[in-house]
């Protein structure tokens, strides 16, 4: 049996919204009760998050989403039903939790880390850390109120950044900051799913919870739509946003494995320049897709196929197989292919890829993955900036304007 | 088991970084920092000396003689009263703004709520501290030196942390719904400071014919507190042990029913803050 970080059990959540709120005595007493409306942001929401999973939580503005997420981290005491948490956790609402003004740098990160759900000795072991992530040492003894904005959401980030708890719950802090602190965000986050922790996420990037998350579950209404894997319960949201589910039967594709099954797609992985798994990237990075296959018998001149869409909207970018780029591959037993892109052309968005392995002809398909796996491409700082989906490097020229004389 | 004392490590921890952050935030920036925090009580007994000195005629209490011959002098008489009482006073006073001032917090993260009271109660015992300081130095200065009587100090701290805590606890949830509250305590904490032995002593009462200021006084749970700190520390004699009885006694009840609302009622804190 898998062991579970944080159970919700049939969770209910009202919220009273009072029409005028009394604070003072006259008000209580002069008005014979309060009128309020009862409104309930979680209707039973029966929810298991196994250790080591990841988590998203998506639906519209106002479904609950932030309520549940509260109501994981304790913040919020359900009305009924109970929420169960095994493990050290941190919740990552908001960026600079408890920062005052008036204390230092070096004191703001002790006391936002230890309200983070850290020891002290945990922030001090992390100390270092945060200081050079933030890159403001000579300033640590400052207090921040003389911190430039930059500065403070810098240091901010890197007391957030620098959690070492077993669950992480994460709302949204992804999407603000720049393109850099998204960027180390991801890895973050990758570098602790890698470690076996458990992270539930709030996003509206639907990208982001494609490419970060195992799982995801779909609130509307206070209410659980679908829960299961991530690539599925976005497809289904993104089919009811974008109209009736059966509109557009390529969506509905995402994430379809088919084939026969003489040889099989067993592990596939997106590495960096380094050769670490990674699940995002700058525009004209090395990319490289390491794919393990196992043939149950041995085949010949087997195609291995690899393509790249964009996300949102679905646009099928480029795809190639080994046949076409010109390399034979026999397949018999266990065995790997590496696929790289030396400078990966393509500019800030989530991307999906289909793998496959069929015969030369594409008539006898072994094993297809439609659009199983994703990864996210930032802006790289080091190239000018470029609007649309694909990075075409550039030469401009003008030439002198015929001015009157 | 492992993560229960993680968590008690984690409040603990919090609970020291919120004084500290409450104590800095208190003088950072000014020049004297923390020796402004004597400079109200300082003035304070200044001001009533001179009132009771030159207008009044004469002191409530009249220069009273420690069983060891030594003169104690109105004044300090006085600053030993207000300083144990501020552990109170300030106490409840800053305690109704703890749960109320940190809704930022409790919006966005999750610690154990009755940490906020509790941090506002010790960072009134470490300014209590720096008070006892100057008290011990002026006694040493215009009496002479304490007794062995110090030795109950610890005593008396117990009783009005108890107290005090308690009083923070109740005042700290209630004024999340009833916001009066903490207007309501900055006149009652005026009025109770002038019905604890402070500024004149319980023989000075006990001597009026005002039967009703007397049974204030039994009843107020800070006068036993006041007159033991005060005879311990200046005047060299046992604490009122029964009178002390009875503060711990009201103090546990504060205390319990403190607790028990603070408890109840903390789940609507973040929702309605």
């Amino acid at each position: 049996m898998t062991e579970i970080a944080v159970s919700c059990e049939d969770v209910w959540k009202s919220y009273r919204i009072y029409h005028q709120r009394s604070h003072t005595l006259k008000e209580k007493f002069l008005s014979r009760r309060n009128r309020f409306e009862e409104f309930w942001a979680l209707k039973g929401i029966d929810l298991q998050v196994p250790v080591g999973t990841t988590l998203g939580i998506i639906g519209a503005n106002g479904s609950g989403k932030s309520t549940l997420l509260k109501t994981m981290a304790r913040i919020l005491t359900p009305n009924r039903g109970r929420v169960r948490v095994n493990g050290s956790m941190s919740s990552l609402l908001e960026l600079g939790i408890g920062f005052h003004p008036e204390l230092t740098g070096r004191e703001n990160v002790q006391l936002s880390g230890s309200l983070l759900g850290q020891t002290q000795r945990e922030v001090e072991a992390s100390y270092d850390r945060i200081v050079e992530f933030a890159g403001i040492e000579e300033f640590m003894d400052t207090p921040v109120k003389n911190y430039s904005t930059g500065m403070y959401a810098r240091l901010a980030f890197a007391v957030a950044v620098s959690v070492e708890p077993e669950i992480l719950l994460v709302d949204e802090v992804l999407s603000v900051g720049d393109e850099s602190f998204q960027m180390k965000c991801y890895e973050r986050i990758t570098e602790f799913r890698r470690k076996g922790r458990t992270i539930v996420l709030v996003s509206h990037s639907l990208d982001t919870i494609r490419t970060l998350c195992d799982e995801a579950v779909w609130v509307d209404g206070g209410e659980m739509r679908q829960v299961g894997e991530a690539r599925d319960v976005v497809a289904s949201y993104l089919a009811e946003v974008h109209g009736g589910p059966d509109e557009d039967p390529i969506l509905a594709y995402t994430g379809r494995r088919f084939g026969s099954g003489q040889a099989v797609i067993t592990d596939v992985r997106f590495l960096d320049a380094q050769g670490e798994p990674t699940n995002s990237y700058c525009t004209g990075e090395r990319m490289t897709i390491h794919l393990d296959y196992r043939a149950e018998e041995v085949l010949e001149e087997v195609s291995c196929a690899v393509s790249i869409f964009r996300a949102e909207p679905l646009v099928h970018l480029w795809s190639q197989n080994t046949r076409e780029a010109g390399l034979r591959l026999d397949l018999a037993g266990d065995g790997s292919i590496e696929f790289a892109i030396p400078s990966l052309p393509l500019l800030k968005g989530g991307y999906l890829v289909s793998v496959a392995l069929h015969d030369p002809m594409a008539k006898k398909i072994y094993d297809w993955h439609e659009r199983r796996y994703s990864f996210m491409v930032f802006e790289n700082p080091n190239l000018p900036f470029a609007a649309g989906i694909i990075h075409v490097p550039t030469e401009w020229a003008a030439s002198p304007s015929h001015a009157p004389a | 088991m492992r993560r229960n004392s993680r968590e008690l490590v984690q409040a603990r921890e919090l609970t020291v970084n919120l004084v500290r952050r409450e104590l800095k935030a208190q003088h950072r920036g000014t020049v004297l920092g923390r020796v402004w925090s004597l400079a109200t009580p300082l003035l304070l007994v200044g001001l009533y000396y001179v009132i009771f000195t030159y207008i009044v005629g004469r002191p409530l209490v009249e220069d009273l003689d420690r069983p060891d011959r030594h003169h104690v002098p109105f004044a300090v008489y006085f600053f030993a009263g207000l300083v144990i009482w501020n552990v109170f006073g300030t106490s409840a006073a800053t305690a109704t703004g703890s749960v109320v001032g940190s809704g930022y917090l409790l919006r966005k993260v999750y610690f154990p709520r009755a940490i906020l009271p509790l941090s506002t109660v010790l960072s009134a015992m470490v300014t209590f501290c720096f008070e006892f300081a100057v008290l011990l130095v002026i006694t040493l200065v215009f009496v002479g030196l304490p007794s062995f009587q110090l030795l109950w100090l610890p005593l008396i701290l117990v009783v009005v942390g108890v107290l005090a805590y308690g009083a923070a606890l109740l005042l700290s949830a209630v004024t999340v719904f009833l916001r009066d509250v903490a207007h309501f305590i900055g006149v009652l904490l005026q009025l109770w400071f002038w019905g604890t032995p402070i500024v004149y002593s319980l023989s000075w009462v006990a001597d009026k014919d005002s039967r009703w200021l007397l049974r204030i006084l039994e009843v107020n749970p800070m006068t036993g507190i006041v007159v033991s700190f005060r005879n311990v520390v200046v005047l060299n004699r046992p604490p009122d042990f029964g009178l002390l009885a009875y503060d711990l006694a009201v103090g546990v009840v504060v205390l319990a029913v403190g607790a028990w609302v603070f408890q109840r009622w903390q789940r609507l804190f973040a929702e309605i803050v």
